[in-house]
């Protein structure tokens, strides 16, 4: 570009603008006018996203957001009022959601004993049923054994001797799994302790769903027949148990590849 | 009608239109320097919390599993929150008078929650879930760090679309084998490329093209 064409077109461009304007003088001020317009727009539209963020933050809360102004202790949701039934969820089968027997005598004496440091224990379980009411099958101990590996293991310890990492560091001790009041008692008890929590062991029944209690508990029996060889596996399973138990059961994701341990028989 | 542009002008416009060009670079390369910063992506970034809870403490020292307090990381897409009872589960007894814990001991007694303060959060038009990426054999450490390291968490990736997009043209290059995902320490090769190539085809990882089609994040 020479220096001469850069000054010829500043000053031709003017002047075709002096000699056009007479004609088209309406027609070139609207379009430039538009123009403009149109350079508005987008600045106020950049402007616009640069500012604005409905998008990222969209009105509707996501998991865990809290509500503002909307409920008093700042949940999004309610937590439904007791006794509700939520679709799928009637949980008929006694057995498989309880671990007790159908008609539980709420007024059964129960028998117990005294430990050495005193502390009162029980020894029979008239309510609890003595059946799975599931198949066992070795899927279900090597889910068994993953699930306890998460929950029970930091106080129980990896073989259910009562020595877990939480109980040294100051944690009531829990009574081992394998002395005879425990080995006999019934599979239903081991259930309704997961559930309802036993004396100082808080209840696992919002973070476990029945299918992998019912895991759990097959592994707790695996460990004590492991401890113990000599006595008789008593994996009995109820096989009239309702069929209603099952949706539940293939509710639990995939068997994981962890088979290591004691889960044989 | 006296020239008004002295010759050197030419010079002057010239050096102008370069420097044009360098600083809209300079400005668009800091640009993207700026939006790939934590002022703006939040990594490394750590925040002040209610309860000085520790991961190092509970996952590192005690070695409690993830799912003991994340328990939906498996099957839904937010990994989830422990609730109050989760920590009463042990603070019932363990260091029951510790004034560091009496946020915690308020929330139970008053049945409201303790109000975490979010560390990862994409925006809301993208869309993410935790129990595929399980299930597909990538592991918390690839995109959360060593968290068992961590006392207070903080974001170890960016988040933005170009990470999520780098694992998702080659996901053979971090997957691991699924009793491996709450391994903290593990490393992309500690086993060889063959053997994620066969993870890769195990898991029935879907092709490159699916996984970068848009509508996967923006739903
Ligand atoms: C925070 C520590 C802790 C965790 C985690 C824990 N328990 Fe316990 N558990 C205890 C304590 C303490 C006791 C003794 C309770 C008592 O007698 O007051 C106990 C008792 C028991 C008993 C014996 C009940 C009896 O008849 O004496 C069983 C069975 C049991 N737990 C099973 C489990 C299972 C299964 C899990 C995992 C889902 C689990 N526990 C997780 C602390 C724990
Ligand atoms: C004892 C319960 C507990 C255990 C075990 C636990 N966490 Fe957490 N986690 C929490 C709590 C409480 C928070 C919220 C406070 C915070 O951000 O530090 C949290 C926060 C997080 C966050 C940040 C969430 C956010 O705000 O974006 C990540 C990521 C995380 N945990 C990952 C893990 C991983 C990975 C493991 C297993 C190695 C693990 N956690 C084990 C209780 C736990
Ligand atoms: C499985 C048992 C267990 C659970 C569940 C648990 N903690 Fe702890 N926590 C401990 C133990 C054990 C310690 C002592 C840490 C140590 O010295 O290693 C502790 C220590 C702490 C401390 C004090 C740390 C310090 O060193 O000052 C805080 C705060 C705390 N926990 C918060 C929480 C919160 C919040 C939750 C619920 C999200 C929670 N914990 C759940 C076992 C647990
Ligand atoms: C593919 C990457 C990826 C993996 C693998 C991953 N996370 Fe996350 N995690 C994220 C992202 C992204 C978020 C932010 C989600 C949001 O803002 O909606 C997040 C959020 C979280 C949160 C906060 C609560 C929530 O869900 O929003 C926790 C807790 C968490 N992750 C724990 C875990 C644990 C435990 C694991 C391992 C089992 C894990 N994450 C594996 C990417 C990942
Ligand atoms: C380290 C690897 C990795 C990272 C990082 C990662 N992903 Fe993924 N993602 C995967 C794999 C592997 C799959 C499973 C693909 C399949 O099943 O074919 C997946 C699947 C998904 C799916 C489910 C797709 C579907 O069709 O349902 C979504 C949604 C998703 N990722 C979103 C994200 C987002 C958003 C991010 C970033 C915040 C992200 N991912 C980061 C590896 C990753
Ligand atoms: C693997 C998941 C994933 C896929 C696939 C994906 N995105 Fe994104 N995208 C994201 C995430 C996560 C963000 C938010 C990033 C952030 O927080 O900065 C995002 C952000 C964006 C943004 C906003 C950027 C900004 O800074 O405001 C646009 C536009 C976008 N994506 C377009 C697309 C388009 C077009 C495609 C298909 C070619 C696509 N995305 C595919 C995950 C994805």
């Amino acid at each position: 570009m020479s220096r001469n064409r850069i000054q010829t077109h500043g000053h031709g461009d003017a002047e075709m603008r002096a000699v056009l304007s007479p004609y088209h003088g309406v027609t070139v001020s609207r379009r430039r006018a538009s123009h403009w317009l149109l350079i508005a727009v987008i600045c106020v539209m950049a402007a616009g996203c640069g500012v604005r963020f409905d998008m990222e933050d969209q009105p509707r809360y996501e998991t865990y957001q809290k509500s503002d102004g909307i409920f008093s202790d700042g949940r999004a949701s309610r937590t439904p009022p007791d006794g509700t039934v939520a679709r799928g969820h009637l949980n008929e089968d006694k057995a498989f959601y309880t671990g007790k027997i159908d008609n539980p005598d709420l007024n059964a004496q129960v028998e117990s004993t005294t430990d050495a440091s005193g502390n009162t224990l029980v020894t029979s379980f008239p309510n609890a049923i003595d059946e799975f009411p599931l198949p066992v099958t070795r899927e279900l101990i090597d889910r068994g054994e993953e699930r306890y590996n998460i929950y029970c293991i930091v106080c129980h310890g990896p073989v259910g001797a009562g020595d877990g990492m939480i109980v040294r560091r100051g944690f009531s001790q829990p009574p081992t799994y394998h002395d005879d009041r425990l080995r006999n008692a019934p599979v239903g008890h081991f259930f309704d302790v997961i559930t309802n929590g036993w004396g100082r062991m808080n209840g696992y029944a919002a973070s476990i769903p029945a299918a992998d209690r019912w895991a759990i508990v097959a592994y707790i029996r695996t460990l004590q027949v492991s401890q113990n060889p000599d006595q008789a596996l008593k994996m009995n399973t109820n096989t009239q148990a309702n069929t209603q138990a099952s949706p539940a059961v293939e509710e639990k994701p995939a068997a994981n590849t962890n088979t290591s341990g004691g889960a044989t028989q | 009608m006296a020239q008004f542009f002295q010759k050197g002008a030419n010079n002057i416009a010239r050096i102008t239109m370069i420097m044009g060009v360098v600083v809209a670079g300079l400005a668009f390369f800091a640009y993207t320097q700026f939006s790939r910063s934590s002022y703006i992506t939040g990594q490394y970034v750590e925040l002040q919390q209610p309860v000085q809870f520790s991961h190092r403490h509970h996952v590192g020292d005690d070695g409690i599993d993830c799912r003991y307090c994340h328990t939906t990381v498996e099957t839904t897409a937010s990994a989830g929150m422990p609730p109050t009872q989760t920590c009463m589960n042990c603070h019932s007894e363990i260091w029951a008078d510790s004034p560091y814990l009496e946020p915690v001991r308020a929330s139970f007694r008053e049945n409201k929650p303790i109000e975490w303060e979010r560390v990862h959060d994409l925006p809301e038009y993208a869309y993410f879930n935790h129990s595929i990426h399980v299930a597909k054999g990538v592991g918390c450490s690839t995109c959360h760090g060593e968290i068992d390291n961590m006392a207070a968490v903080s974001q170890e990736n960016t988040l933005q679309m170009e990470w999520c997009l780098s694992c998702h043209r080659e996901p053979e290059k971090f997957i691991r084998p699924k009793s491996e995902i709450y391994n903290m320490q593990w490393q992309d090769n500690d086993i060889t490329a063959e053997e994620r190539l066969k993870l890769k085809e195990d898991y029935r990882i879907r092709s490159r093209d699916m996984l970068t089609s848009c509508s996967i994040c923006h739903r």
